[in-house]
């Protein structure tokens, strides 16, 4: 049985999370530690900043689902009403299914998000390398990053930005094509225009200037990406060098007028020339979007993309989940075929050995033949054994798919006494 | 038009005519694969296009021999060769949407046209003639490019300054990638007419020794090439770009276009052959 036992961002608050998050951090062998609990034969732990997960392969009525919650209440020192409000439990297809949803991102914060994808692979990597994981885990792992890709190529989930900052960089991208030797120019030294900043130097962007008030706030940020900083007096002149002008100041009136903005329009011969602003009240006098090849986005209008696609990405979260629903089936599939395979393979060993046995007894006139005909021989014994083992074999596999193998398994064992 | 001829026109019209099907397609659909296999497909029929010119320069012994059908075909293929190099340095493939079609009114307007042979003059047939034929057709070649990249930038810049930032946005080139194409073209466009009317003029003058000057076409490329002139004279000194750019460039454009028809079939020209 495929037990999930955890808590996420949706069940405990922070506080819980940090605590269980610390005292799984602590302990260097964890997966060995998992496999000491009763009835646990697989397992694999997963800790990011928003999820501590257990995810496990137990012998049935073993109570190892009890002692992996009582695991987990451990490290995190959760109190009895903590656990019990914070904990949940996921057996079989639900755990898998939870499984797949958090690998593709549905169950995450930002939905969508590429980052869970490679914390779950170096969860089972860890796992793997402490040889925690069989052939359940093994399988079931491989269908969520199977799931993961599906769900990444075949929908819209992680198409658009859902970030104000990363809205801003793909718009540059339409606006310049590539960043790369872009000029980026920061008036005021706020954290969102470092941010935005920061994604943009991240995909190519070159030459930061940063004009502010306070000169020791606008050097210290220039600094951090290698760029100079400027006086708000000296702002017309770096205006004409800018391809991408971000604005954050605590300004109470316009920093960029539509003059100003002209003015810079001629000194650079019309290039093209994108301004952010996410100050509140705005740097940046909306007439300016109204000059020819000058492009104004202001936080609203940043924030308008952000929700429409979030919007887009619920949409696709809905065909995600049908692709997580086929793929979780396939799973299960998988594993019900799993019932009848002892048995099959029982069958086929105690079979092949009455065959070699009796070929063996018959060898005193079969030696007699010529090897053509001793070979056709042996090959229609083979033949008929197979014909008549074929249909139990198949009735089998097909039952195990529909959830009924039990009985007929049992059967078989009896009439072919493969428990003697 | 030889059999074999034949044969290779039929299909280039259909992968023309397909490919501009899947151009519009993408631009529905906004899925830049579509666009990528109309690119293919487009390659596909430029082959089969350029077998067919160079079949015909053969039977027709150069390309002085040419009829009317062939010399369409030659603005297609020299239309669809610069797009599909243009591929090359760009990921402009949506810019197709616009190209493809103007290559399929080409083609449609030279199947209608006769296949017979020898329409230039046997007289005024010579190299300096295929110089100046080869180079005004690649000129205006690149303007259709051109002409296609503004109004892919009007639409990108209108849908930017809107706010409209939905999948089209996202579908369509940048901006800045479609100012560049549509000043490539402006420049290689007029480059090549130059070079392409002052090969007719030293011909008109020092072979042919006729009263060109006053012919219609003459007067009107004239004119036109003068615009384009200014248009980036415009760009290079002061900074036209963009918008501006893309809208003039494309007006100027339309104009040729029309009044070349015009002057074609309404008003006598030595330029007839065309």
């Amino acid at each position: 049985m495929i037990v999930l036992v955890g808590l996420n961002h949706k069940t405990a608050p922070l506080a819980v999370r940090e605590r269980l998050f610390a005292g799984c951090q602590d302990l260097a062998d964890l997966p060995a530690d998992l496999l000491s609990q009763g009835g646990v034969r697989e397992a694999m732990y997963l800790s990011t900043c928003n999820r501590v997960e257990l995810l496990a392969s137990v012998e049935e009525d073993s109570g190892a689902e009890t002692a992996l919650t009582d695991y987990l209440a451990r490290r995190g020192a959760l109190r009895r009403e903590e656990a019990e409000s914070c904990l949940f439990l996921y057996r079989d297809e639900e755990a898998i299914r939870h499984l797949f949803r958090v690998t593709s991102s549905l169950d995450s914060l930002v939905m969508g998000e590429a980052q869970i994808l490679g914390q779950v692979k170096d969860a089972y990597r860890q796992a793997l390398a402490k040889n925690a994981t069989g052939v359940a885990l093994n399988r079931l792992l491989h269908r969520a990053f199977r799931t993961a890709k599906r769900v990444r190529t075949e929908t819209g989930i992680a198409a658009n930005p859902v970030s104000v900052s990363f809205a801003a960089v793909e718009l540059a991208k339409k606006i310049f094509g590539t960043l790369a030797g872009k000029k980026l120019l920061v008036i005021g030294a706020g954290e969102m225009a470092e941010l935005t900043c920061t994604h943009l130097v991240g995909n190519g962007a070159e030459e930061i200037t940063v004009a502010n008030r306070s000169a020791a706030q606008g050097t210290a940020l220039a600094e951090k990406f290698h760029g100079r900083a400027v006086s708000l007096a000296a702002l017309d002149e770096a205006l004409g060098d800018a391809d991408i002008v971000i604005s954050s100041t605590g300004a109470p009136s316009y920093i960029v007028t539509e003059a100003m903005a002209s003015r810079c329009l001629r000194k650079r011969k019309n290039r093209l020339l994108f301004f952010i602003d996410i100050a509140v009240p705005r740097d940046i006098d909306p007439a300016v979007d109204a000059l020819e090849n000058v492009f104004l986005y202001n936080i609203d209008d940043l924030q308008g993309i952000v929700d429409e696609n979030i919007k887009n990405r619920r949409r696709e979260a809905l065909r995600a989940e049908a692709i997580v629903t086929e793929e979780v089936a396939n799973y299960l599939n998988w594993l019900r075929e799993l019932e009848a395979v002892p048995t099959i393979v029982s069958l086929r060993s105690k079979a092949d050995g009455i065959v070699r046995r009796e070929l063996e007894k018959a060898g005193y006139w079969l030696t007699g033949l010529p090897e053509d005909d001793r070979e056709k021989v042996e090959a229609l014994v083979h033949g008929i054994v197979n014909k008549i083992l074929h249909a139990p074999m198949a009735v089998m596999k097909e039952e195990s798919a529909e959830f009924a193998s039990q009985d007929i398994v049992a059967a078989v064992r009896q009439l072919f006494r493969l428990d003697d | 038009m030889t059999d074999l001829e034949f044969l290779l026109f039929v299909p280039a019209c259909v992968c023309v005519g397909a490919a501009t099907g899947g151009y519009l397609l993408s631009l529905i659909v906004k899925k830049v694969q579509v666009a990528r296999v109309s690119t293919w497909i487009l390659t596909a029929g430029f082959v089969f296009l350029t077998l067919g010119l160079i079949l015909a320069a053969f039977s027709a012994q150069g390309w002085g021999g040419f009829g009317s059908r062939h010399l369409l075909s030659v603005y297609a293929w020299a239309v669809s060769g610069l797009y599909l190099a243009l591929q090359f340095k760009t990921r402009t493939r949506v810019l197709g949407a616009f190209i493809a079609p103007v290559i399929l009114v080409f083609l449609i307007v030279a199947a209608g046209q006769g296949s017979e042979k020898n329409l230039i003059p046997p007289a005024w047939q010579g190299w300096l003639t295929v110089a100046h034929l080869v180079l005004a057709i690649a000129g205006e070649a690149l303007f259709v490019l051109a002409s296609a990249a503004g109004a892919m930038f009007i639409l990108q810049n209108r849908l930017i300054k809107h706010k409209k930032t939905g999948s089209m946005i996202r579908f369509l080139p940048s901006l800045s990638d479609l100012d560049r194409i549509n000043h490539i073209g402006l420049l290689g466009g007029f480059v090549l007419l130059t070079l392409g009317m002052v090969g007719g003029s030293v011909y008109a003058a020092f072979v042919w020794e006729g009263t060109w000057a006053s012919d219609p076409k003459v007067i009107w490329t004239f004119s036109v090439w003068a615009v384009y002139g200014i248009l980036l004279h415009q760009r290079l000194a002061i900074g036209w770009r963009g918008v501006r750019m893309a809208i003039l460039s494309g007006t100027v454009f339309l104009l040729f276009a029309v009044s070349a028809l015009v002057i074609r079939f309404c008003l006598p020209t030595i330029h007839s052959f065309i």
